[in-house]
């Protein structure tokens, strides 16, 4: 990367994104996500205009779905978020509809947008819908400018799925019509493993049980929609992220509002009350998730800068926590969206759980049932149109070197804790302790071979000099997973805390000194409070990870695994 | 657009650094034993072979707390793997014949197993060696050349430059503290060093300066010693931290004289080869060594591996002050911090060496690349291959597959049970076991496997990596200028199969480029050629890094069976296989898929094309015919 290194953009506008990357920073800290969303059976969507913020400094002429009035606080999904949840009359993405397995589902849909737009509509695929009123289409009923048609179906089965335009398309969804649905599994048909309370025997890695446990002790919520993302008792999860991949050519943008405003006022269906938008050539700028660019996809969800933008991308996990992560690809393009971390296994492809011709009895259950057959992937597509839902989890397993950096011989309680593992290797046993879930086979083995702090030493590796690196924003200021460890192999203990101390009598030799690169620096992952491991998911499309030609930006988040000890809080 | 931290961080650091740190540059790191690979043996050679797998290694709680093998099960699995390569720039040729710019990875280990289109990756006693002459620029084509144009193709069985181990590496300087005290009670001394030396027992320590019989070359009896409380007779601080304190038996004297803050008295470990490197051939070999791929790598399931990743500049954009990194990318569980995001780690500052360090994780086609600005570094060459092989390789001909990875089930770290773990990728197949025996034996494995299936369905006999990307001319150009770039309209012009365009992939040995030093270098050197005996298997290991659209793949031909996608087998969570044929496979950036072709029924001779039905890519720029296509021949 180089100072040089982008397009003709001028100087105000450079500033105006230093600036801007740096307040996004600042909310980084502590702003989560979650799949928020309203809920109900009956909904009121308006179709209209307004500028999306993006952090080039542009504000991006778009139309979008919102809600024709302000639904009633309670219903905003999760209950977290019921303060601060709000749904004005134009989004992108449209609200999030959640609904429940066999509810019947009416969308009433009223067509606010610039009399030249023409008509509007929404298709929901996957469903049978049946319509009222509004006016012939070529793909279903639309709603004429100042006018409603209604949709119904019944939500025949659960899942993620997307909706959006079905008039003139190629434009309509360019400019930002479209949104999820999720579709949760009815209360009778959740797998009993899933619910909380059932699982205290389970030894299938994950599931609320014990990580509830563990939530309520460290005071975090449980944001989840569901315990379970379909009716199969290996579809539990413990945490959700909704993401929606859609990318934007501000020239399609820019000659709409030119034409809009040039026909201001006109007659519906008049002469000349009418747009003719090129959508070809293609060349989009804009890479979307959830109708953010990076880094404004960090900041919180309905963050007040953004009051057409609700939905972040800012997931955030616990080593061993199920996270559901439902991904929709809304544009026109497909994306290449890679999970650094893991593999993600795929449930269901548009709300279809893809299962095997066998069965299996899973653990915590006693009915053999069919087993999932959907693919791990490192990179998943986003196709157009296409919603996927998968399960990702993170651990340390298999690192050969302990990521909370115990020692044994220290004198820190909190650097000589235990690890037992269950049937799978893990530390389950105490679910209120910081190395919840940690890879016992690795507990206390060094990862360096000369010590640092009041880590262990003896390892395979050795860290370099400091001076060679230069480290980002997010690095927590260590090799190790979280503040507590962190903060043991780079700071300076108390006297007598330091086993590597003559006598353990002293503040060591190597008090003050990080052996690693000092974290001073990281601002979005803070060395003293989260100290998470963070990783990039983006799009491996890698231009796509700019905004407008400048890098960073783009279809790019960074994920967090954060040890127990960080509170993960997703109601900001 | 530098992002503002990024501009910002390196005055911070320096303004806020007020921590001393010990100088270090360049350096490579491969130990000939660890904790996981423990080698008492005096010749350090177990951990330079991979051992037969018949079971998990057997764990038992050591000394300091954690588990190692136990010493006297002597069933340690895997080896310890390392591999050097430079970050920095170089120049490849296109189908076309245009010299194109690149920000590269070169090689700096293996250079004479690179050449011949193998992977650079090796054992510490191939890695830890010294060449038997100096090095040149350009080497190993230097030494192999020098080329004309009627050189190609190359033969590499004629090559003669043959050296494999890391470049640069040099005997350090002896490491030396000054002692402390140093005692003998009866025949055994007690040392205690102002600075831990990094000994273990058995190691030699020279001892200088007493002015008694100390002096001389001595063996550690136990390093790391631990004073007990009371004190040994003579002995004034027993309270030195252990890895300060060593003994060492002398015979020939007894009881010396305490010897206490002598001014004179040191202890030393000898010069030897520990990773320190002389620049100088690095700079000489990895300065404009760029290659497209980035240097092969294959290590084994239960290796560890070292790779060092040195970063020696770009020596055609002096403006530029670019770190590089190593993603690995699709470890599963990877720490963030050998994960090479810079912005969630550290990356590799011009003049530096790192040393990425990793377990190997399950068997797969995997890849990397740099993460430092990716839709630059990406698109400007910095893309390798890497896979791991599965364990299965390693089952003995006594044991059937399905007994093999019946006995990975016995391990929590290597078990997988669909039951219990979401994402277990390779059950027990549901067919029970197959009676397929294991190939391996004394000299090695003689059957290759894909992955861990337990039942012989991935079984090749020979192996390509295949890597498709693709270059933008355009962008390449005002890369190589100082001028700002584009990203959004990134268009590629030269579609590549490992850093080729058709007819350069049929080419057989490497390509070479004469650079802007003068000198030649193996720009190229996988060939894509497709060789298949007849009525055997082969293996394609496909990953797709190109970083602007979705590549396809089409065989005229020979069905593409695919087995594996993403380096997880294709296999649901009941154990039945779900490989599927095909002609054509599609790939996004940062995808990888495993394909196997089956010459059966076919005879010597045949030749069928591998290309993309994307038409507009079989072009080199201009040139209406070329690019993304190679041959598979029958032989």
């Amino acid at each position: 990367m180089r100072a040089t290194n982008m397009k003709k953009i001028n100087l105000k506008t450079q500033l105006l994104l230093a600036a801007m990357v740096a307040v996004a920073m600042l909310f980084t800290v502590s702003a989560q996500a979650a799949a928020p969303g309203i809920t109900g059976t009956t909904f009121a969507l308006t179709a209209a205009a307004n500028y999306l913020n993006q952090p080039d400094g542009q504000a991006v002429y778009s139309w979008g779905y919102g809600c024709t009035t302000a639904p009633p606080a309670a219903s905003f999904a999760p209950a977290g978020l019921t303060k601060t949840g709000f749904c004005n009359t134009m989004q992108v993405p449209g609200p999030t509809l959640i609904v429940t397995e066999g509810q019947t589902v009416q969308v009433t849909l009223t067509n606010g947008l610039p009399a030249a737009a023409g008509n509007t509509s929404i298709l929901f695929p996957g469903f049978q819908v049946s319509t009222t009123g509004g006016v012939t289409g070529l793909l279903t009923q639309e709603a004429a400018p100042g006018s409603t048609v209604v949709y119904s179906f019944v939500a025949s089965s659960p899942g993620t799925r997307s909706y959006y335009s079905g008039t003139q398309s190629d434009l309509q969804v360019e400019m930002g019509l479209y949104g999820a649905i999720i579709v949760l599994p009815a209360a009778s048909k959740v797998p009993a493993n899933c619910t909380a309370g059932a699982l205290a025997g389970s030894t299938h890695i994950g599931f609320s049980g014990a990580n509830g446990t563990a939530e309520n002790f460290w005071h975090e919520n449980d944001f989840r929609l569901a315990p379970a993302a379909y009716d199969h008792p290996d579809t539990c999860y413990d945490r959700e992220y909704l993401f929606q991949f859609a990318e934007m050519d501000p020239n399609i943008h820019t000659q709409a509002l030119a034409q809009v405003t040039a026909t201001t006022g006109c007659t519906a269906g008049a002469a000349g009350c009418s747009l003719n938008v090129p959508t070809e050539p293609y060349h989009p700028a804009y890479f979307l998730i959830n109708g953010r660019s990076m880094p404004d996809d960090m900041d919180p969800n309905y963050a007040s800068e953004y009051p057409h933008q609700p939905y972040n991308g800012d997931p955030h996990m616990h080593p061993g926590e199920l996270t559901l992560i439902r991904v929709i690809g809304q544009g026109r393009w497909q994306h290449p969206f890679h999970e650094h971390g893991n593999h993600v296994r795929i449930l269901a492809r548009d709300g279809n759980l893809i299962v095997s011709s066998s069965t299996l009895t899973y653990a915590g259950t006693t009915t053999p049932v069919q087993a999932l057959a959907g693919p791990l992937q490192f990179t998943t597509t986003t196709t157009p149109g296409l919603a996927f839902d998968g399960i990702f989890y993170w651990t340390a397993k298999g690192l050969n070197w302990d990521a909370y950096g115990h020692n044994p011989t220290s004198k820190n309680p909190s650097a000589t804790l235990p690890c037992t593992p269950d049937g799978n290797g893990y530390n389950t046993g105490a679910p209120t302790a910081i190395n919840y879930y940690e890879w016992c086979q690795d507990h206390n083995k060094p990862v360096q071979a000369a010590p640092f702090g009041d880590v262990n030493g003896g390892g395979p590796a050795t860290l370099p000099d400091p001076n060679l690196f230069t480290n980002g924003p997010w690095y927590g200021g260590s090799p190790y997973l979280g503040p507590d460890a962190t903060t043991r192999a780079t700071g300076c203990t108390a006297p007598g805390t330091q086993a590597n101390g003559p006598n353990g009598t002293q503040a060591g030799a190597q008090c003050g000194q990080t052996g690693s690169t000092p974290p001073s620096g990281t601002i979005a992952n803070s060395p003293s409070s989260e100290a998470g491991f963070a990783f990039m998911w983006h799009s491996h499309n890698e231009r796509e990870i700019t905004t407008n030609n400048i890098f960073p930006g783009g279809m790019l988040m960074m994920m967090l695994v954060d040890s127990r000890e960080y509170q993960i809080d997703e109601t900001n | 657009m530098r992002k503002p931290y990024q501009v910002w961080m390196p005055i911070l650091l320096v303004a806020f650094q007020t921590v001393a740190a010990s100088a270090q540059s360049f350096r490579v790191q491969c130990p000939t034993n660890t904790i996981t690979h423990p080698d008492t043996t005096p010749a350090q050679l177990v951990n330079s072979a991979e051992p037969a797998y018949s079971g998990p290694t057997s764990l038992l709680m050591g000394p300091s707390g954690f588990l190692i093998p136990d010493p006297a099960a002597k069933n340690a699995n895997g080896a310890i793997k390392c591999q050097q390569i430079s970050g920095g720039d170089g120049y490849s040729t296109m189908g076309d014949g245009t010299q194109t710019y690149m920000f590269s990875f070169g090689p700096l280990s293996g250079l004479a197993d690179i050449a011949k289109g193998l992977p650079g990756t090796q054992f510490p006693s191939v890695f830890n060696t010294v060449p038997t002459r100096t090095l040149s620029p350009g080497d190993p084509a230097t030494t192999d050349g020098p080329f004309t144009s009627s050189s190609f193709p190359l033969d590499p069985s004629t090559f003669t430059f043959s050296y494999n181990g890391a470049v640069g590496l040099a005997k350090d300087v002896p490491n030396l503290v000054t002692i402390y005290d140093i005692v003998e009670i009866g025949n055994t001394v007690y040392v205690q060093t102002n600075a831990p030396l990094g000994l273990k027992n058995g190691d030699p320590v020279v001892i200088s300066g007493t002015g008694l019989a100390y002096d001389g070359t001595r063996m550690v009896a136990t390093a790391n010693y631990t004073f007990p409380t009371a004190g040994v007779p003579g002995v004034t601080n027993y309270g030195f931290a252990a890895v300060n304190n060593f003994t060492f038996t002398l015979s020939t004297a007894s009881n010396l004289a305490d010897v206490n803050t002598s001014q004179t008295a040191t202890a030393a470990i000898p010069a030897g080869y520990d990773g320190h490197v002389d620049p100088r051939p690095i700079m000489d070999v990895g300065v404009m060594n760029g290659n497209i791929p980035a240097p092969l790598m294959a290590i084994d399931e239960d290796d560890e591996f070292f790779l060092t990743l040195t970063n020696v500049g770009m020596i055609m954009r002096p403006d530029l002050f670019e770190q590089h990194t190593v993603h690995f990318h699709g470890y599963p569980n990877a720490s963030s911090f050998y994960d090479g995001v810079p912005d969630a780690s550290v990356a590799i500052n011009i003049g530096a060496s790192f040393t990425y360090y990793y377990l190997a994780p399950d068997a797969g086609t995997y890849f990397w690349h740099c993460h430092i600005t990716p839709p630059e570094h990406l698109q400007m060459g910095m893309v390798g291959q890497l896979y791991v092989r599965p364990r299965q390789n390693r089952v003995p001909t006594t044991m059937t597959l399905y007994q093999g990875l019946s006995a990975q089930q016995t391990d929590l770290r290597t078990k997988c049970d669909s039951t219990t773990d979401i994402l277990c990728s390779n059950p027990l197949p549901i067919g029970g076991d197959n009676s397929v025996a294991g190939g391996f034996t004394a000299t090695g494995p003689t059957k290759m496997f894909a992955y861990n299936d337990g039942d012989g369905s991935t079984q090749y006999d020979v192996e390509y990596p295949i890597q498709i990307h693709g270059f933008d001319p355009n962008f390449h150009f005002v890369g190589m200028t100082f001028n700002p770039e584009g990203f959004s309209d990134m268009k590629d012009k030269y579609f590549l199969l490992n850093g080729r365009s058709y007819p350069d992939t049929v080419t057989v040995g490497p390509l070479a480029t004469v650079s802007t030093d003068g000198s030649q270098h193996f720009s190229q050197p996988l060939s894509a050629i497709i060789n298949i005996p007849a009525g055997k298997r082969a293996l394609l290991r496909i990953s797709d890094l190109d970083v602007t659209e979705y590549q396809t793949l089409a065989s005229l031909g020979i069905p593409m069976q695919v087995v594996g996608y993403n380096a997880k087998l294709l296999r649901d969570q009941a154990g039945n296989n779900l490989y599927y044929t095909t002609n054509s496979i599609t790939l996004g950036g940062g995808e990888s898929l495993d394909v196997i072709l089956d010459a059966t029924g076919y005879t010597a001779g045949q030749v069928f094309y591998l290309y993309t039905p994307n038409l507009d890519h079989l072009s080199n720029d201009a040139e209406n015919f070329g690019g993304l296509m190679t041959e598979v021949r029958i032989n």
